[in-house]
């Protein structure tokens, strides 16, 4: 039965894939990256790195002691709500950042030389590991707040940065002659 | 009568596709896929004449012809692969190795199977094979087809086409090849009545998006791009310049 029923999954989802490329324009489904797309990512990634110690100071519980020392419940609350909102914007930000540096890997990984067939498949079960606690703890920061979810932060952290690192290693195994063109002028920091 | 007429509409069809393949050039261009039209179309020949003239000869010829056109399908595979990595040297390589590893290991699977099976017939042990052979290439199938999709490796129209309705083809044939081998599965018979016709709709995406030759994507003119190339190592030289001259300047006593 269990068989029988991986077989059906299996031609489900070709029949699902086959639809998905019926449905894809031509035009998303152009691969070229240009060197201002480059740029950017590496902009991007930078800036990851420099948010990290804002990042740790949301889910700080210093600043949570000192407010419930010596302030009112209706401040307490206040700050709370704002702490939460500020932490699921910030996991929101850094889904997206992340999907966008994936997607840019594989965008990159058809003009790369040698891709390694192991570390693809190591990049795509951290990236689903990734989205699945991700995920979690957004449900946990909805659920409890900010700051009973200090483990799960800092794996969803470690997580973002570990992608950071690889995507880095990744841009600069680029072959630069595979890019697209830019259709500005290239800033001269690429 | 409806089966009569499914089978002389795709009969009609593979001609059709056929002899418009070779006035647009198109069966130049992906010759595996048309020779794989052409066993198909070869094998419905004999099964039809089978039929008319030696009925008896229908049953026991049926899953030995199938297994020879689920073999010939695998050229499907290679034309649509060899064309949309054709631009890609890194993909090529990963995919290549993928499928060739992915292939190694369910053909293993499915030896072992058919070596180990107990099947009541001959006619029965062929059956399993063509089945477990299709379901092999449901698993290549479905891996390059995830590759091009995550990869977004860009195909011409015609290419699409040829990949859309072999996709839809393989899909509902898989499923239907789980679901048969499931005694007295009420779906299993209302697939099998459905089969020949989805046979005449993936005929009919072929038909339609192989009716004329569309140009493949273009890829950047390498002339632009060795020129951004270009502007960007002569900035990369003139930042390394300057770093030289003022580190020069600091050292100098």
């Amino acid at each position: 039965m269990t068989g029988l029923l991986a077989i059906i999954i299996l031609g489900s989802l070709i029949l699902i894939f086959g639809l998905r490329l019926a449905l894809q324009s031509p035009r998303t489904q152009s691969p070229s990256i240009t060197l201002e797309e480059f740029a950017n990512a590496r902009d991007a990634l930078d800036t990851t790195f420099v948010e990290a110690a804002a990042i740790e100071r949301i889910f700080s519980t210093e600043d949570m002691e000192f407010i419930s020392h010596s302030s009112s419940p209706q401040a307490r609350r206040l700050f709370l709500e704002e702490r939460k909102a500020l932490a699921i914007r910030w996991l929101r930000k850094t889904q997206k950042q992340v999907a966008q540096l994936m997607d840019l890997h594989f965008r990159l990984a058809g003009h790369t030389h040698e891709p390694n067939p192991r570390f693809e498949l190591k990049l795509g079960t951290k990236y689903l590991s990734f989205l699945l606690v991700s995920y979690l703890l957004l449900f946990l920061l909805w659920l409890r707040g900010p700051f009973k979810a200090r483990r799960v932060v800092a794996y969803t952290s470690h997580v973002a940065g570990y992608f950071c690192t690889v995507f880095s290693l990744r841009l600069e195994s680029i072959n630069a002659v595979h890019l697209g063109p830019d259709d500005s002028d290239p800033d001269p920091g690429v | 009568m409806l089966a009569n007429f499914i089978w002389w509409t795709a009969i009609a069809l593979e001609v059709v596709i056929l002899l418009r393949s070779g006035l647009t050039g198109l069966l130049k261009k992906y010759p595996l896929f048309f020779s794989y039209i052409g066993c198909v179309l070869l094998t419905e020949i004999i099964r039809l004449l089978t039929n008319a003239l030696a009925p008896k000869l229908y049953e026991p010829l049926y899953w030995p012809v199938e297994l020879v056109t689920i073999l010939a399908s695998y050229a499907v595979m290679v034309e649509i692969f060899r064309w949309s990595t054709r631009h890609k040297p890194g993909i090529r390589r990963l995919t290549q190795r993928a499928l060739l590893t992915v292939f190694a290991l369910t053909v293993a699977y499915a030896a072992s199977n058919f070596v180990h099976g107990k099947f009541s017939s001959p006619s029965r042990a062929v059956a399993a094979l063509g089945r477990d052979l299709r379901y092999v290439e449901a698993g290549i199938l479905l891996l390059m087809l995830w590759l091009l999709l995550r990869y977004r490796i860009p195909l011409g129209r015609n290419l699409r086409g040829l990949l859309i309705g072999y996709s839809f083809w393989v899909g509902v044939n898989v499923v239907n090849l789980a679901l048969w081998f499931v005694p007295g599965n009420e779906f299993s018979i209302l697939l099998r009545r459905l089969l020949p016709a989805t046979y005449l709709f993936t005929l009919g995406i072929w038909c339609v998006t192989l009716w004329s030759v569309y140009p493949e994507p273009v890829q950047p003119a390498e002339t632009k791009i060795e020129r951004d190339y270009e502007l960007l190592a002569a900035k990369t030289q003139a930042v390394l310049a300057r770093a030289s001259t003022r580190l020069a300047r600091i050292m100098r006593p």
